[in-house]
């Protein structure tokens, strides 16, 4: 069952609090953060988040497209060492 | 995959013959490549030695791998004694990319620099939905990951072998305590 619509979503109270904090600073420092569970709202747009997937800080850039998912969708949590011969990486 | 630390690797391995399939020299393929079907768009694939050519026809496709046939492979006996060989490509073959993209195979093995020190060699290149990222280690700070953003990233030079990092604030301190805390 999904949320109620009424609750409006959810976010921990602290990382909204670091991110607003950040955002007046001005400055580009990465905000770590325990909170997978928070999601990520348009204010969070921009901000440079290290989300922690039990191991490390896996470096969160968050976009328009990932508002409203969660923190923890971008930190997979399990390992995978895949194979990607062809893959290409672009600097974003 | 193979090359040396901070060059273009020669070749690219593209696949591996996980086993046999029927009784007609029909192989399972897991493919590494992108889009599963292209590990034969690159041209002839090779062994590892480079000494033994592998023609390879896609014919079907499993859940996780490709069903193929290799010219003189005809039967199951035939097709079992390539289990476990590793399909590779010159990586001449791959065609150039574009403009600020880079094939996983050439940033690996690149060494990196940061006005903080030396943070070792780029181990691997993820994508977590969130742009890639680049696992560093072997450095002064342990394993570090880095997006790969041209903020963050300002140069890549691959022929140099290098490429130079400017970390923000708290990107190389993984395991630090973080300012301002949080709830228990």
């Amino acid at each position: 069952m999904s949320r109620s619509v009424w609750k409006g979503p959810f976010v921990d109270g602290y990382l909204l609090k670091k991110a607003e904090e950040t955002r007046a600073s001005g400055r580009n420092s990465v905000i770590k953060t325990w909170s997978r569970r928070s999601t990520i709202l348009p204010q969070f747009v921009g901000l440079n988040f290290g989300v922690y997937n039990g191991q490390k800080f896996i470096p969160v850039l968050v976009t328009e497209e990932m508002i409203g998912h969660k923190f923890g969708e971008f930190s997979p949590s399990r390992t995978y060492h895949g194979h990607a011969a062809d893959k290409k990486a672009k600097r974003g | 995959m193979t090359g040396g630390e901070g060059k273009t690797p020669e070749r690219v391995c593209l696949g591996v013959i996980v086993g046999a399939r029927g009784l007609k020299g029909d192989l399972k393929v897991k493919s590494f490549a992108q889009v599963p079907e292209d590990i034969t768009a690159y041209g002839p694939l090779e062994d590892e030695a480079g000494s033994r050519r592998i023609d390879l026809r896609v014919t079907g496709q499993t859940k996780d791998v490709l069903i193929a046939r290799a010219e003189g492979v005809g039967d199951r006996t035939a097709a079992d004694k390539l289990k476990g060989l590793r399909l590779f490509v010159d990586r001449d073959r791959l065609p150039p990319p574009d403009e600020d993209e880079y094939y996983y195979s050439d940033l690996i093995g690149l060494t990196v620099e940061a006005p903080q020190g030396n943070l070792g060699t780029v181990r691997q290149v993820f994508d977590f939905g969130a742009g890639d990222v680049l696992e560093i280690a072997g450095g002064d700070f342990g394993t570090v990951m880095v997006p790969f953003t041209r903020a963050i990233v300002p140069v890549v030079d691959i022929d140099g072998g290098r490429l130079v990092v400017d970390p923000p604030d708290g990107l190389l301190d993984d395991n630090g305590p973080d300012e301002g805390g949080q709830d228990a």
